[in-house]
């Protein structure tokens, strides 16, 4: 029966001290829908009860299983291992971000930044008794940013979060251009000051890296960069939106 | 994240359009000032010709307009660069006090260099 082999870093804070990562390989059987998720699956029921990983949806919709896999920023869900070169699979966490075990990262700053953009429609009129018409070429706008399902990847991967502990990060700057282009969305003032400022849009400087770490194919840096001029159109033009 | 206050983080508009404008008067002023020094013949290359292209408007203006646009973008470059090294709070205020000294003495210095024939 042909075997995968994985590689997969480990850290549990109750034995471990904090920095002595270690890495533990596992011989998982193979087929050629075998996923990295449902090889960790294997590894959890029938190797090592103690491996800690997140999942959810298992159809790379939830983001939850975000991970660092052979050197890439994949979902695990959706990362089939035949896709995969090289005789081990090396599995670890998102990079730079703190650990909480194993593959398991602490999200806090990543949602408490993207709940700080409010990332919803603001309404400065009643809302309608119906709902609110939106043409297809506005919709239409929407069709990128909207797919975004907060997986962490490009947060992980920008040097300015590295750099910079309260800068917002691509995540919620998208979320902040996905409401912002939304012709319902009213909001004037409300978000605004929240991405127009040092720890908001202009402290990316157009790495990229977020572009090349999204498993959806998503463009951040673009989204900031609109995000930019609209801060300039709106205070210095007079623009509404 | 750490709670802090938005105040502490206005700003980033202006420095952020002020570099690409600067950028585009840097690309625009420079290709003048490589035409006019290496493609226009203006004589042979001694005193008295520079001074004569010195003394007009134009290259006068082309030349402040250089020198205030690079000085601008090279030290706001450096100033973008420097705040991802821990610049907070006091330490942004004093750099960017810092950066306005050090710009404004370069400027003044190439202002004062070329004194001679603004007043002449």
């Amino acid at each position: 029966m042909p075997e995968a082999r994985f590689r997969i870093k480990r850290w549990d804070p109750e034995s471990d001290e904090a920095g002595a990562e270690r890495y533990d390989e596992f011989t998982v059987p193979y087929d050629t829908s075998l996923t990295v998720l449902e090889g960790l699956f294997y590894v959890q029921e029938r190797l090592d009860g103690s491996l800690s990983f997140r999942y959810c949806c298992r159809a790379a919709v939830c983001g939850s299983c975000a991970m660092y896999i052979d050197g890439r920023y994949r979902l695990a869900c959706q990362t089939n291992v035949r896709h995969l070169t090289g005789d081990v699979i090396t599995v670890e966490p998102l990079p730079h971000m703190p650990l909480v075990k194993d593959l398991a990262c602490d999200m806090t700053d990543f949602f408490a930044k993207y709940e700080y953009i409010k990332p919803y429609l603001m309404r400065n009129s009643a809302p309608p008794e119906k709902e609110i018409p939106q043409s297809p070429k506005d919709r239409h706008k929407l069709d990128e940013p909207i797919d975004c399902i907060l997986c962490g990847c490009c947060y992980s991967s920008c040097p300015s979060v590295w750099g910079e502990e309260n800068y917002l990060g691509p995540h919620a700057l998208l979320k902040a251009y996905r409401f912002e282009i939304d012709s319902r969305d009213q909001a004037r003032r409300e978000r605004l000051p929240r991405f127009d400022n040092e720890r908001g849009a202009y402290r990316c400087h157009t790495i990229t890296n977020c572009v090349e770490a999204c498993p959806k194919e998503l463009n951040p840096t673009e989204a900031i960069q609109w995000l930019k001029g609209a801060a300039v159109r709106r205070r210095i033009l007079g623009r509404l939106k | 994240m750490r709670q802090e206050t938005i105040t502490e983080h206005e700003g980033g508009m202006w420095p952020w359009l002020f570099q690409r404008i600067t950028a585009v008067v840097l690309i625009l002023g420079l290709a003048v000032h490589l035409f006019a020094l290496h493609i226009v013949d203006l004589g042979s290359l001694n005193y008295a010709n520079v001074a004569d292209r010195l003394t007009s408007v134009f290259f006068m203006v082309v030349d402040f307009s250089l020198l205030a646009a690079g000085l601008f973008h090279a030290l706001n470059g450096l100033r973008m660069v420097l705040l991802d090294y821990g610049f907070r709070g006091g330490r942004r205020v004093a750099l960017n006090a810092g950066l306005w000294v050090v710009g404004l003495g370069f400027f003044v210095y190439g202002v004062w260099a070329l004194w001679p024939w603004l007043t002449a």
